[in-house]
Formats: C-alpha cells, sequence, structure tokens
C-alpha cells in the first residue's frame, strides 16, 4: 500500500471531519438538551450559506441591483464579515424557530416534533431551491486555498483550508466550554440536560435557555455550511449528505455527548474518504452507504454511542 | 388507545357520503376530461394513494416512523420490470412479484426497527432513501445501466376494449383504479383485524402489548412489510404505465412527499390517505393558477415559491402540526386558532 497516498488521503478527509463535527456538535447540543433532532439542521445552514453568498454577490434572487442597491450597505462585503452576517443570520433564524416552531410543541407526542423538523427541511429545501436554483455556485474560500498553500507532511500535503477548518472547530469547542461551564445561561443549560423538571422548580428559565441552545446550533450549522460551500459547490442540496454523514457521526460518538461528536466525525470523515478509495464497488457516490451502516450498526448494537451515556426506560 | 381508534358514534351529518359522491364523480369524469396522455399521468397520480396507504399504515397504525417508502416504490418498480422483461413473466405475476419482493425488503428494513424506535428509525429510513438512488447504479444487472432501464413488454388493452391510444390508456386508468380499490379494501380489512389491533397496541406501548401476549417481532416486522408491499404495488402498476423505469425517479424528495402527504392527510385514517393523495396531485396544479400574479416585483418573488409544491408540502406539514394535529380527515370544522390560543393562555398565565 501506498504510504504517501493514505496520508494525503487522510489529510483530505479530516477537512471533511471537521465540518461533520461541527454538524453534529450542532445536533448533539439540541439533542442533549432536548432529546429531539432537528431534521433540518442541515437545510436551515445551506439557507445561511445562501445568505452569505447574497452579502458577497449582492446577487439577490428575484430582484434586480437597483432595487437592492439600497437594502444592503455596502454590498459586497468582506468575506470574514459576510461570514459573520451569515452566522448571526442563522443564530436569529434557529432562535426564531425555537420561539416560534418548537417551543409550543412542549409536551406534544414525538411524532409532532419531527413533522416540523421534516416540514421545514422540505420548505427550505424548497427555499433555496427556487431562489438560487440547483446549479452549483463558486463560493470564495475563508482561509488561503492557492495550489501552494499546504503544509508538507512526509510527502503528503496538509492544506491550510484543512487547518483552518479545525482551528475553526477547536475554537468553537473552546469557546463552548467556556459558556457551559463559566456562564449563568451554562449553568442554566446543563440543569437542563441533567433534570429538566428539577431545572424549571429551581427557577432555571427553560424556555429562554433553550432558544439559546438553538441559536447556537444552527450558528455552528451556518459556519459549517460556509466552510463546506467552498469544498464543494454552492447548492440548495449541498448540506443534506452532510446533514447524513453529522447524524452517522453524532449517532456514533453518543448522541449526548459533544466529545462524542467530535470523535464521530473524524471517524465518519475517514471512513467516508477510505473505505470508498480502497474498495472500488462503492466508489464517491455510495461514499454514504458505510457511514449508514455503521450509524445502524451503533444503533442496534450500542445505542447510546461510543461516549454517551446509557438510558434505562421504565415503563 | 386514543380516541380515534374507537369507533365513535354516528351523529350528525356524515362526510364520507360527500367523499363517496366526490371520489364517484372524479372517477367518471377524469377520463371524460383528459386525454391519452394527460389521463396517463393521473392514473400515475392516483396510483401514489397504495404508497400513501402503505406510510399511512407504518406511522399511523404501527407507530414506526419511516422518511424511506419511496424506497419501495423503486423495489417493486425495478422487481417488475426484472421479472417481466428477463424472465419473461405475465404481466399480473410480474406485478405480484415485484409486490411480494418490495414485501420482503420492507421486511428486512423493519428487522432494526424490533431494537431501533421513534425518532432513530426515522433517521436510518432517511438515510436510506438518500443511498437508495447510488445504490440503485450498482446493480446494473436489474435496474440496467446507471440505475435506467426500458421494459419491453408493453401492457396494452384486451382487443375487445378497443386499440386506438386513448383506450390503452382508458385500460390502463381502470386497471388502477381497480388496485386502489382493492388496496383501500385490504386496507381496511387488515387495520380491523387481529393484527390491525395488535398494531395499534404495539404502537401506544410495546412493552404493555408484549405482556399481553403480542409477538412483537412479527408485528414490527410484517407491519414494516406490508406497509412496503403497498408502496411496491405502486412501483409495480406504475410500471405498467411508463415502461422507463429510471433511478431519477426515486429521488429522496419522493419519500418525504409520500410521508408529508400521509401526515398531512391524516394519519391512522384510511380517509387520510385518500385525502393526502388529492393533496399529492392537487398541490401542483395550484400552482398553474398563480401564474397570473407573476410580474408583480416582491409578491412575484413570494408565488415563485408557492409555485414549488414542495414548499406548499413543507408548509403545509409544519402548519398542519399546529392546526390540524389529527390531519385533514380529522377536522370537523373550519380549522381554528384555539390550540395557539390555548398554549399562550397556558404559557402566560398563573398556575
Amino acid at each position: 500500500m501506498d504510504i504517501e497516498l493514505l496520508l494525503q488521503r487522510i489529510f483530505d478527509a479530516l477537512f471533511n471531519s471537521a465540518i461533520y463535527s461541527s454538524l453534529a456538535l450542532a445536533l448533539v447540543i439540541i439533542y442533549r438538551s432536548t432529546g429531539l433532532l432537528n431534521f433540518a439542521q442541515g437545510e436551515m445552514a445551506t439557507f445561511s450559506a445562501f445568505v452569505a453568498f447574497v452579502l458577497l454577490s449582492g446577487e439577490v434572487p428575484g430582484l434586480t441591483g437597483g432595487e437592492i442597491a439600497g437594502l444592503l450597505p455596502g454590498v459586497p462585503w468582506p468575506i470574514p464579515l459576510a461570514v459573520i452576517g451569515a452566522v448571526l443570520f442563522g443564530m436569529i433564524a434557529g432562535a426564531a424557530t425555537e420561539r416560534t416552531l418548537i417551543r409550543p410543541l412542549e409536551g406534544a407526542p414525538e411524532l409532532a416534533v419531527v413533522n416540523v423538523t421534516i416540514g421545514l427541511l422540505i420548505a427550505v429545501n424548497a427555499m433555496s431551491r427556487e431562489w438560487w436554483g440547483t446549479s452549483g455556485r463558486l463560493f470564495p474560500a475563508l482561509f488561503p486555498s492557492d495550489a501552494d498553500d499546504y503544509l508538507g507532511i512526509g510527502g503528503a500535503r496538509l492544506r491550510f483550508t484543512t487547518i483552518g477548518a479545525w482551528l475553526t472547530l477547536l475554537a468553537i469547542v473552546f469557546l463552548l466550554g467556556l459558556l457551559l461551564q463559566r456562564t449563568k445561561a451554562g449553568l442554566a443549560f446543563r440543569a437542563i440536560s441533567i433534570n429538566r423538571d428539577s431545572a424549571e422548580l429551581n427557577g432555571v428559565r427553560v424556555g429562554r435557555t433553550l432558544m439559546y441552545g438553538w441559536a447556537l446550533a444552527a450558528g455552528m450549522g451556518a459556519m459549517a455550511a460556509v466552510m463546506s460551500a467552498n469544498a464543494v459547490l454552492l447548492d440548495a442540496n449541498m448540506m443534506l449528505r452532510v446533514l447524513v454523514f453529522s447524524f452517522a457521526a453524532a449517532t456514533l460518538g453518543g448522541l449526548d455527548s459533544p466529545l462524542g461528536a467530535i470523535l464521530g466525525g473524524v471517524i465518519i470523515g475517514l471512513t467516508q474518504t477510505l473505505v470508498p478509495a480502497y474498495v472500488p464497488w462503492i466508489g464517491f457516490e455510495l461514499s454514504l452507504l458505510p457511514p449508514l451502516v455503521m450509524m445502524t450498526i451503533v444503533l442496534l448494537v450500542r445505542p447510546q454511542g461510543l461516549l454517551g451515556t446509557k438510558r434505562v426506560e421504565r415503563v | 388507545m386514543t380516541a380515534a381508534d374507537v369507533h365513535e358514534p354516528r351523529t350528525g351529518f356524515r362526510w364520507s357520503w360527500v367523499g363517496y359522491a366526490v371520489i364517484a364523480v372524479a372517477v367518471v369524469a377524469i377520463p371524460l376530461m383528459n386525454n391519452a396522455i394527460e389521463l396517463r399521468q393521473q392514473s400515475r397520480l392516483i396510483l401514489a394513494l397504495l404508497a400513501v396507504l402503505g406510510v399511512n399504515m407504518c406511522i399511523g397504525y404501527g407507530g414506526l416512523i419511516s422518511l424511506g417508502h419511496g424506497v419501495f416504490i423503486g423495489v417493486g418498480a425495478f422487481g417488475t420490470a426484472y421479472f417481466v422483461d428477463d424472465m419473461s413473466m405475465p404481466w399480473p405475476l410480474a406485478i405480484l412479484g415485484g409486490t411480494l419482493v418490495a414485501g420482503l425488503a420492507g421486511c428486512l428494513i423493519g428487522l432494526p426497527a424490533l431494537r431501533i424506535r421513534g425518532i432513530h428509525l426515522a433517521l436510518v429510513t432517511l438515510g436510506l432513501a438518500i443511498v437508495f438512488r447510488p445504490l440503485l447504479k450498482r446493480i446494473p444487472a436489474i435496474t440496467g445501466a446507471g440505475g435506467d432501464r426500458s421494459v419491453e413488454a408493453s401492457f396494452d388493452a384486451p382487443s375487445w376494449f378497443g386499440d386506438t391510444r386513448y383506450a390503452n390508456s382508458l385500460w390502463q386508468y381502470c386497471v388502477v383504479i381497480a388496485v386502489c380499490l382493492l388496496g383501500l379494501l385490504l386496507m381496511r380489512n387488515i387495520v380491523d383485524s387481529r393484527m390491525g389491533r395488535a398494531m395499534r397496541a404495539v404502537r401506544d406501548n410495546d412493552t404493555a402489548a408484549a405482556v399481553y401476549g403480542v409477538n412483537l417481532t412479527q408485528v414490527k416486522v410484517l407491519t414494516f412489510g406490508i406497509s412496503a408491499a403497498f408502496a411496491g404495488a405502486a412501483g409495480a402498476v406504475e410500471v405498467t404505465m411508463f415502461p422507463f423505469v429510471s433511478q431519477d425517479n426515486f429521488e429522496f424528495t419522493r419519500s418525504l412527499n409520500l410521508y408529508a402527504a400521509a401526515v398531512i392527510g391524516g394519519l391512522g385514517s384510511l380517509w387520510g390517505a385518500v385525502l393526502g393523495t388529492s393533496a399529492l396531485s392537487l398541490v401542483p396544479r395550484l400552482g398553474n393558477l398563480l401564474d397570473n400574479l407573476d410580474g408583480l416585483p416582491l409578491v412575484g418573488w413570494f408565488f415563485a415559491l408557492l409555485r414549488s409544491d414542495t414548499f406548499v408540502f413543507g408548509t403545509a406539514l409544519v402548519l398542519l402540526t399546529f392546526l390540524a394535529p389529527g390531519g385533514l380527515s380529522r377536522i370537523r370544522r373550519v380549522p381554528s386558532l384555539a390550540p395557539v390560543r390555548a398554549w399562550f393562555k397556558r404559557r402566560y398565565t398563573l398556575h
């Protein structure tokens, strides 16, 4: 086996790993506090990436340049500002979703929440598709990504975009840790994750805290989408594959474990790149299959995942 | 058991009679109003009823959330194409074969459902729906190169029925109507049978059901299998009308649309499946009405969205969860904002 090639493939996989870990982390934040899976996480993120695209290009669907000029000051914005704009948009949209669509379903059957998030998935996907079309769009890179922007290690190239994605992820994890461990809102969030009813009785404002959680998750999703939009082209279905990979990552690591989400992301990223590379029958198109099989096996054999906590069910 | 499972005393106006009348009129009117090609399109839309019935049963009666029933339509379609062409079976046998293969596939996929529940099962089935298309391209022996195959055997009307193109379409339409009626009848009998009661018991509390002697393995696997067979039948009969089976038709959105139709119509209700299928075929037509509003600035921008049927379905799925949680079939009066108001009251008054 060609070690150099293997190393190169691992480096390539690490970029995807960072994206999957970010989105898996977003899913875990919501699952941990509410026991819900947000099926619309990926589509909300794609929409945020399109917002960044609008801020960058000034191209608004359905409107001509003249109409838009007064609406968005100073378009096109520089990339960092546009990304911050998109993340803020994502956070506000996430908070609004929690407030208007999820919170009223408190105590409703599980299926109701699945309906709402699947409905959002379908509707937001259709929105992106109708407004921006299905053709992929070039999205500028956040980090230096020219042909010679890499670190040579053992003959393989570790690209700056990969390093950037991991630095972003680690920064997010670090900030998240600070937030959870050092702030009052974080304390409230942890209390809700452990025992929601007791937290509420002790005066924790459950609704508001969960809203912050949704905002954080959506912001992380937006960040993941912006990074992945540069790697592949930006289009309406972009995050769909990513969402499935991230679900697999979160399940593998344990749906209620943030550390597990990152570990799962790394494992899924490696599987998704290495298995198709060495098993020709699977190829790029079927690269979804191995993670999916892994997810199913984990759910069957060890539903709590690698690092999650076991749930005991009472009748 | 929920209230909906208990046969309510029949009081007041019988809406079901209106339903029967509308269906009867529609069944007669559709062939009169359409030409050969349109009629075939209509037949295809009506045929979706079988698949919606399957999803409706799986989620509504069995409590197994499936986001991937489009997969079984595909298995049924490719299975039938394979049987009728490569094994040169007669059509009825091939259709039956395709349905059975889809049912078997459903039983297989149903096996994980023994341990994976609720939202996690939704996740696995969604993944299945997404991976199905590329998977089709990998078995060219059955699905043709690149996952597309044409069907050589043609499904023609018998000679006494006529041999024009319209007669052919009409014959296919009649077959579709017959199959759908058969499906409805069969489904009604299944959900009212011992098996149907066991399914609902498992849905409401599987541990309790097991205590009462329900065989969980058997019930869950069969629920998935039977519902998959219904979806497979839809795919199988579709092959008689459209002799080109392509992986393009089995995009995951098809599965999600089925799910949306079943939920919007009303889970755990056969009328719900009928209403959901109607919505599935009527909504894309509503979009055409909106064409007149084009050209208006911002308004046109928004109406462009309404023309996308998937957008309408997604939005309807979200809105109906609040306005009519039981789906269209359980609306007894004009939907009110009462649940929303009640929630606000609960939230913002002292208690």
